[in-house]
């Protein structure tokens, strides 16, 4: 697997960080970007990185707006029915609460998918329930896990097109779907809905495979979306996967990444901010920066390999505490060309790690993927 | 009168019959002295890998085996992989430790059993039992690769 995910990894080097390229040059590097892309140069191991990372809980991303302005981003909050699960409903309640309590009140909120823990039409429709207490504007993207089920039927249903586009104060914000696309695993081996789902709802299953992208016709949904557009003016792209490759057996990528630069390649000023890893998560590909966002319900761990270097990780969790490691997201956008992502990760002062040791990857590890589900009756053929 | 070479066969047939009932009784004691065969291996590699499929799926909240080995790991939907996906951050290779979420010196097996009952909110199963052999297959099996640091935090 490391071998294969090598070859991926450098192409995508190769590709999308070539020398001078990187999101937005014009614009003023600020202390903590500096510090970021200082760690691209010299020998950045564990141990020397940790040194130089300053005590910040926010990253900044250079743009340009007409007027300052915040939003706030919600996702993974994987709701089972609330007589199975309460302590995932208890944890979107809270953040639904401190949403609302924002002074001044968020623009908009950004649901980033993953509403659902298995597709259910209970699951969902509690999701809207609980999400109705917040009155500001809502806008939803899908995740695996609304979607398997009834292939987004119901999503539909209570949320419509799964992409959309709008302009706000100077600013294009794209909602891109990166689930649905996934190639049929599930006829050749006459799966039901729940099988189907099943495999979709396990992150590091092998049967439904590398699922994520974005589609040869939602890119050129996209193309023609942003056609009009400036290409010196600020683009936010809000996506479930990241929009590169970071650990495809866990689907942290999509598929044609390729493809979605080539079309964001001649605008300066991109941000994708993204769910589905349920960790503080940053990297630049390209001429885009990339953020990836807490969920609710809980924390993943960092893959085994290909964390970007410049995301400074999270800290290591309290597995005890289920407020640990998880919380929402404030994004201000600031008039004198900055936006700022706050991670509110509750019970916690320090997002970032401290030390060595904070770090969930401090104890080296070499793992291998799982073996029950390539055996009968799921092995491919 | 028995002759020599009855007598030779005899005791030839006794040794062996004694040998076989030795082996039966005594097992892989004695099994360990003689060369291990292909086909032995293959045994004993087949027995390891069923215990690890059998974990694999009880790490995954796979409800039949869970009900055929008669434990209730979690009763919120929770399994074990969904915080540790491919058993990663199980560290076993760092087991035993001193395991500050319980404030005490741990073996995986204890850490198993914390993790059912508290972040799973399901019922702690017997140290002994097959159940707890197979999560511990599987997840010593999925880091494989990693190297013993006994002790680490």
């Amino acid at each position: 697997m490391s071998d294969e995910l090598d070859r991926i990894r450098r192409e995508m080097h190769a590709v999308l960080q070539q020398p001078g390229v990187r999101p937005d040059d014009s614009l003023q590097i600020t202390r903590r970007t500096f510090i970021h892309r200082s760690l691209l140069f010299g020998a950045a191991s564990v141990g020397q990185t940790f040194a130089w990372w300053p005590l910040l809980n926010t990253i900044d991303v250079a743009h340009a707006a007409e007027a300052p302005f915040k939003f706030a981003w919600i996702s993974d909050t994987h709701l089972y029915e609330r007589s199975l699960n309460t302590r995932f409903v208890d944890k979107v309640v809270r953040a639904v609460q401190e949403v609302q309590a924002m002074d001044p009140p968020a623009d908009f909120l950004i649901f980033g998918g993953d509403l659902a823990q298995l597709g259910k039409i209970e699951e969902l429709e509690l999701g809207v329930e609980l999400l109705k207490d917040l009155t500001i504007k809502k806008y939803y993207i899908p995740g695996e896990h609304d979607w398997y089920l009834d292939m987004g039927q119901k999503w539909g249903e209570l949320f419509g097109q799964p992409n959309w586009t709008f302009d706000h104060k100077g600013v294009r914000f794209i909602g891109l779907d990166t689930v649905s696309r996934g190639p049929d695993y599930w006829t050749a081996k006459k799966m039901t809905p729940e099988e189907r789902m099943g495999h979709m709802a396990t992150l590091d299953g092998t049967v439904a495979g590398a699922w994520a992208g974005v589609g040869r016709d939602q890119l050129d949904w996209m193309q023609k979306t942003l056609a009009d557009w400036d290409k010196s003016k600020p683009i936010v792209i809000f996506s479930h996967n990241p929009l590169y490759e970071y650990y495809p057996p866990w689907n942290f990528w999509v598929r044609d990444w390729r493809e979605v630069n080539d079309v964001l390649k001649p605008y300066t000023k991109v941000t994708n901010i993204h769910g589905h890893v349920h960790q503080v998560l940053y990297n630049e590909i390209g001429s885009m920066r990339s953020i990836g966002m807490l969920a609710t319900s809980w924390p993943w761990p960092y893959a085994p390999e290909g964390l970007p270097k410049l995301t400074k990780p999270m800290i290591r969790v309290d597995p005890g505490d289920p407020f640990d490691g998880v919380g929402w997201e404030t994004v201000n956008v600031n008039a004198d060309d900055k936006v700022d992502v706050e991670y509110i990760m509750w019970g916690r002062k320090e997002v970032f790690v401290q030390s060595p040791e904070d770090h969930d990857k401090s104890i080296a590890e070499v793992i291998r993927s799982r073996i029950a589900d390539k055996q009968y009756p799921w092995a491919n053929p | 009168m028995i002759n020599t070479s009855t007598f030779l066969c005899i005791l030839r047939r006794s040794i062996v019959a004694g040998a076989v009932v030795a082996a039966a009784v005594v097992g892989p004691a004695s099994a360990n002295k003689d060369p291990v065969t292909p086909k032995q291996l293959k045994l004993y590699q087949e027995a390891f890998m069923e215990e690890v499929r059998k974990g694999d799926l009880l790490f995954h909240g796979d409800a039949a085996m869970k009900e055929q080995l008669g434990v209730k790991l979690s009763t919120t939907g929770w399994a074990c992989a969904m915080c540790h996906p491919m058993a990663s951050d199980t560290h076993p290779q760092a087991f035993p430790k001193f395991q500050a979420s319980m404030a005490k010196f741990a073996t995986l097996r204890d850490m198993i059993n914390w993790c059912i009952e508290k972040p799973s909110q399901g019922e702690k199963i017997d140290p002994e039992s097959e159940a707890m052999k197979a999560l511990e297959a599987y997840i010593t099996w999925s880091n494989s690769g990693s190297v013993l640091v006994p002790g680490k935090y």
